[in-house]
């Protein structure tokens, strides 16, 4: 079957905005080979079995390496990672496609879908926008259980926010003031990609029960809207890779990125590989770490 | 001694005896299979198939609801305020060793006590480890019998921990275990459940959705919130059932003489009960919450779609079950592998010794088990893949190779299955392992099963007086007259002794001593009949989980896969299937109603009221043109009293032996769904969003939805747009030159059809079902007509014999 998701080569529409279209060269880490069906990937136990990741490898990875790879080399790094400790505090966003995929053009599909119901003219919004400020930054509050989104500029979500805005919550971090918009809790689950531990969820399904939920534009995230679910796991410390799903569906990758945690924490881990887990990890990673 | 000091001792002597009293404390296992009568290995396997989950509460818990997106409601399953419609409202059976909070002599007082469940033995220790880590399991209490003398990991005692068998404690609901959750935390609870702690009132509350054709959303679904318990399921939830001899004179307080361990549940409701937090509107509950009583759909999880609900088997005189010569590629017990250690064929458990497995290809006699034969490696590694097909290493080893039904790329994770692979389970889950080291112990228990008597049920001194009854009822002689029938029109596939069948006796014993009097008869040969010649739904026949690539490959015999395929069968029957086994009928009084699905005889349901309860009697023209009868026959309430199993037994005969006589059965959506999807089509690079709110109407038949290959429509819809050549080609290498091109042309001129308005989506499926449906059949009454042409007389007879056997 033709691989329709990979014909129209980054979107148009979100080239530029969500990456994945520049010539950024894959981690330097070991992959499995691969064929082009679901049924010649790897098995993620064999995978990790034989090419576990050290934390020097872990360390080569970075942002923008990961936008160089493709989707069955992003989902190799991320089967190989733990969820690590919960964070806390802020951390950068970066939404990306891998590489070859149509990725942008199908989550902007999803978007406009998801946003039926809400009384808006689909027409009028920018909807790769929209996937851009949800995914651009997010604020941790480990001892809550919840996190909050940093919304930089708030003229993007404006239809579906409605009525003042000079109440909503605003942060600033680094110098930078934004908009603090759809709150999520936080909690170890079930990752919809690799079920071999447990991944740190990110879930705007049930939020309206927490304090400061505002229904306009919140909902638009939540059970009867997106149905926004992400997932991530710790690549190292301070440096996160996720995955977004919207109605159980793949959207897009993204990375976490708090330049502070990294600079402090690494060298540490370089060393020790040491990294509390607060989630199930599973037997398969104790294994791979005993080789 | 200072004050920090006493409280320190005070508190090791208190975990400690906390400890103690941990251990033997749950003893509903010991029922029916504690006495001298049954081997120590026959004992244990009794009760790890009570009580063993092997790890499968954090599948029911975690896995099945965020990943496979199915809801269980356990409270509403499970509270101790309604203990007593557990059996009419679920089929649940009630454990006689729990009580309800507050009643007299239960030692709990109140439901905050229990979180709302019953008190069951052993929960004196487990409650206080709600939202603590550290319980000990009560499996690990288990006293194993001694290692066989055959195992060839021995002499050496090397089994895994028994921990690992992971019984926790009754829910008060034989079968259904409870585990304390160590991440519960109760200030949470009790805000989600309005100030109180003995109920899930707010945690499995409905929130309704604004658009009211939309279903509405379970909190359980907001997995923030941990519960008290983490529920798991054993071996037993399914098998155990009311002895047919021995049935209690009130099914929602039996005692433990009433229960039996093998005869299976057939009033239970499985189906219902894994979808209980769902809304009816969805589709999930749609398809699969429908099965009958007694019947469950069990490659509903490991999902091929395949809409197949079968029953429960009853395990019978297993010695007695004939085997078959079967290739086979499995692992085999060995004491060392040679070479480096890396061989994938060869694996030595770390920190033991010589407790080796090699993979290899050998040819054994092993039984056919399942409906059609197709787990074919042997009966230990059978039992041993249903602790996985309910969620034992889910984790670990499953998850991963199951059908996201919402992956529609094909180059991606989880578009379709991919084998199990029994080699990494070994080495990565413990449990598995745990349960391996004992399959001989819960074969000797279910090898230990015998068949039930109508006499003995009647406490009649011996069959012959039974045949006088029946003779009393059907007429002289009848009983005599329907094993002529029965030697002649039946027996060939429904008796396993060989020889002439005219001399056969179907009730004969065995005379070697160390049978202890075994009936020889399995009546029924086991082999496997075209579902063509049987007639009856094909759906189950069709199942396709064994073939190769499918999650249980390693479980079907490559004998089993080289069978060609039924060109009589429109849809796809290649590697094994489209086979029916023919069945035992041994008890076949205490069975019924009859088939794979239940589905010839009266529909069983809860009695007046019953909210799960979903006539499929409809009005049925053809297969297209199929309505709900108004007027259709009463349910029949469950009644497992001797009596009640003979009347239910005696109208499923009418019914098998006239079926020009059935009423039509083909189960229907009873709610309308409205789905939103996101699909989209492709012209060229050009993807485009497609407006696509779909209604499945009430009425819609079950198996119509469930068996369509959404994927492959989907993705053929889209070739039709981006390269007509390779769609043509692979329906003319399906179909052939005229009929391939035909096909191709069709789906491409629907495909425009669908760009011009998406509302045709579901107009389009129904033109196309023949070209995408796993099992076109959707009557579930249909088929073996055997007999229909007897006298009236001849079936009496025919009935009369059955019922003695």
């Amino acid at each position: 079957m033709i691989p329709i998701y990979k014909l129209a080569l980054c979107s148009v529409i979100l080239s530029g905005i969500l990456g994945g279209c520049g010539n950024e060269q894959a981690p330097d880490v070991p992959f499995a080979a691969s064929g082009e069906s679901y049924a010649s990937k790897v098995d993620f136990s064999k995978l990790e079995r034989d090419l576990p990741l050290a934390p020097l490898d872990l360390m080569k990875i970075t942002p923008e390496s990961l936008e160089g790879a493709t989707q069955e080399q992003v989902d190799q790094i991320y089967a190989r990672l733990t969820a690590g400790p919960i964070p806390d505090g802020p951390y950068d966003g970066q939404a990306f496609f891998p590489k070859g995929s149509s990725g942008g053009a199908r989550a902007a599909e999803i978007v406009g879908g998801g946003l039926k119901g809400f009384a808006v003219n689909i027409a009028k919004v920018k909807l790769e926008h929209i996937a851009e400020a949800i995914w651009k930054g997010k604020v941790f509050y480990r001892d809550q259980s919840v996190l909050r989104n940093r919304i930089n500029d708030l003229s993007i979500l404006k239809p579906f926010i409605g009525g003042e805005t000079e109440s909503l919550q605003k942060i600033d971090v680094d110098g930078k003031e934004a908009w603090m918009l759809f709150p999520a809790k936080l909690y170890c689950g079930q990752s919809l990609l690799d079920g071999r531990r447990e991944s740190v969820i990110i879930d705007y399904a049930f939020t309206d029960d927490l304090p400061g939920y505002r229904e306009k534009p919140d909902a638009l995230a939540g059970r009867e809207g997106l149905v926004i679910r992400d997932e991530i796991r710790m690549v190292r410390p301070g440096f996160y890779l996720g995955r977004a799903y919207m109605k159980k569906v793949f959207v897009l990758n993204f990375t976490l990125y708090n330049k502070e945690v990294a600079e402090k924490e690494s060298a540490n881990f370089q060393a020790s590989g040491e990294v509390q887990e607060d989630c199930w990890v599973g037997p398969q990673r104790m294994l791979a770490k005993g080789k | 001694m200072n004050m920090k000091r006493v409280v320190l001792a005070f508190s090791i002597i208190f975990f400690i005896g906390m400890a103690t009293i941990a251990v033997g404390q749950d003893s509903s296992f010991t029922f029916p299979y504690a006495d001298e009568s049954y081997t120590k290995s026959e004992r244990v396997g009794a009760e790890i198939w009570f009580n063993a989950t092997a790890g499968n509460e954090r599948f029911f818990t975690y896995v099945y609801p965020q990943r496979l997106g199915v809801l269980i409601d356990w409270f509403g399953v499970l509270s101790t305020t309604e203990r007593d419609y557990r059996f009419t409202r679920w089929g649940l059976i009630n454990d006689p060793n729990c009580c309800k909070p507050g009643d007299p002599n239960c030692p709990a007082k109140s439901l905050d006590e229990t979180y709302g469940f019953d008190y069951c033995p052993g929960d004196e220790t487990l409650l206080n480890f709600v939202g603590q880590p550290g319980y000990e399991d009560p499996a690990c209490s288990l006293k194993d019998a001694p290692l066989s003398d055959k195992d060839e990991h021995g002499p050496n005692d090397q089994r895994q921990s028994a921990c690992d068998l992971r019984f926790g404690t009754s829910t008060g609901a034989m079968g259904i275990r409870k585990f304390p959750n160590p991440r519960f935390k109760k200030e949470q609870w009790v805000k989600v459940n309005n100030g109180k702690t003995g109920t899930w009132a707010g945690y499995n509350a409905k929130l309704q959705h604004k658009d009211s054709t939309q279903p509405d959303s379970s909190r359980v679904l907001d997995a923030s919130v941990e519960p008290p318990f983490l529920i798991g399921l054993s071996c037993g939830s399914c098998h155990i059932a009311f002895k047919p001899l021995n049935p209690p004179k009130d099914p929602a307080h039996p005692k433990p003489e009433n229960l039996s361990g093998t005869v299976g549940n057939q009033y239970s409701r499985f189906s219902q009960i894994l979808g209980s937090g769902m809304d009816p509107r969805t589709i999930e509950y749609q398809v699969y919450g429908h099965a009958r009583p007694g019947s469950v759909d069990t490659s509903a999880l490991p999902n091929d779609q395949i809409n197949n609900p079968g029953t429960i088997n009853a395990i019978l005189n297993f010695s007695q079950r004939p085997t078959f010569s079967h290739d086979i590629v499995k692992w085999h017990k060995t004491k060392q592998c040679s070479g480096d250690g890396n061989d994938p064929n060869c694996w030595c458990e770390p920190g033991r010794e010589a407790k080796c497995w090699e993979r290899k290809q050998k040819t054994e006699d092993v039984h056919q088990l399942l409906k059609g034969g197709e787990d074919s490696i042997g009966i230990l590694e059978a039992i041993q893949r249903v602790y996985i097909n309910i969620g034992t290493c889910s984790e670990e080893s499953w998850a991963n190779h199951l059908t996201d039904m919402r992956q529609l790329d094909p180059t991606l994770r989880g578009f379709g299955q991919t084998p199990f692979d029994i080699g990494q389970t070994r080495a990565d889950c413990a449990e598995f392992r745990a349960i391996e080291d004992r399959l001989g112990d819960l074969g000797n228990f279910l090898f230990s099963a015998r068949p039930t008597d109508l006499y003995q049920a009647r406490n009649l001194k011996s069959n012959r007086d039974l045949i006088e009854q029946l003779d009393k009822e059907f007429g002289k002689g009848s009983v005599d007259l329907g094993k002529i029938i029965f030697t002649k029109n039946c027996a060939s596939c429904h008796s396993s002794q060989s020889g002439p069948i005219d001399t056969r006796d179907f009730r004969a014993r065995s005379k070697k001593p160390e049978d202890k009097g075994i009936r020889i008869d399995w009546l029924g040969n086991d082999q496997l009949t075209p579902v063509t010649e049987v007639g009856t739904n094909r759906a189950r026949a069709l199942h396709s989980n064994h073939i190769t690539g499918a999650v249980w490959q390693e479980y079907g015999s490559e004998t089993l896969r080289s069978k060609s395929d039924d060109p009589a069968i429109k849809e796809p029957s290649e590697g094994g299937r489209g086979f029916y086994r023919n069945i035992s009928l041994l008890s076949l009084w205490a069975h019924a109603p009859f088939m794979h699905n239940n589905g010839i005889g009266p529909e069983l349901c809860g009695g007046h009221g019953d909210q799960f309860y979903n006539s499929p009697y409809v009005d049925f023209l053809d297969e297209q043109n199929i309505k709900r009868m108004k007027n259709s026959p009463p349910c029949w309430p469950f009644d497992p009293s001797v009596e009640g199993r003979y009347k239910l037994y005696k109208a499923s005969m009418h019914d098998l032996l006239n079926p020009d006589k059935r009423v039509p059965k083909v189960t229907l959506f009873n709610r309308d769904v409205v789905i939103r999807l996101f699909p989209k089509v492709s012209e060229g690079k050009l993807e485009r969003f497609i407006d696509s709110t779909i209604v499945f109407p009430k009425g819609t038949p079950s198996a119509r939805i469930g068996n369509f290959r959404h994927k492959e429509f989907a993705g053929d819809l889209v070739l039709s747009r981006v390269d007509f050549g390779k769609l043509e080609s692979k329906y003319v290498g399906r179909y052939g030159p005229e009929q391939g091109k035909h096909v191709a042309n069709m789906i491409r001129d629907r495909a425009k059809d669908l760009v011009k308005n998406p509302a045709f989506l579901l107009k389009i499926g129904a033109e196309l079902r023949e070209i995408y449906s796993n099992s076109l059949m959707l009557r579930e009454d249909a088929g073996h007509r055997f007999g229909e042409d007897l006298s009236e007389k001849e079936k009496n007879a025919l009935t009369a014999f059955l019922a003695t056997l």
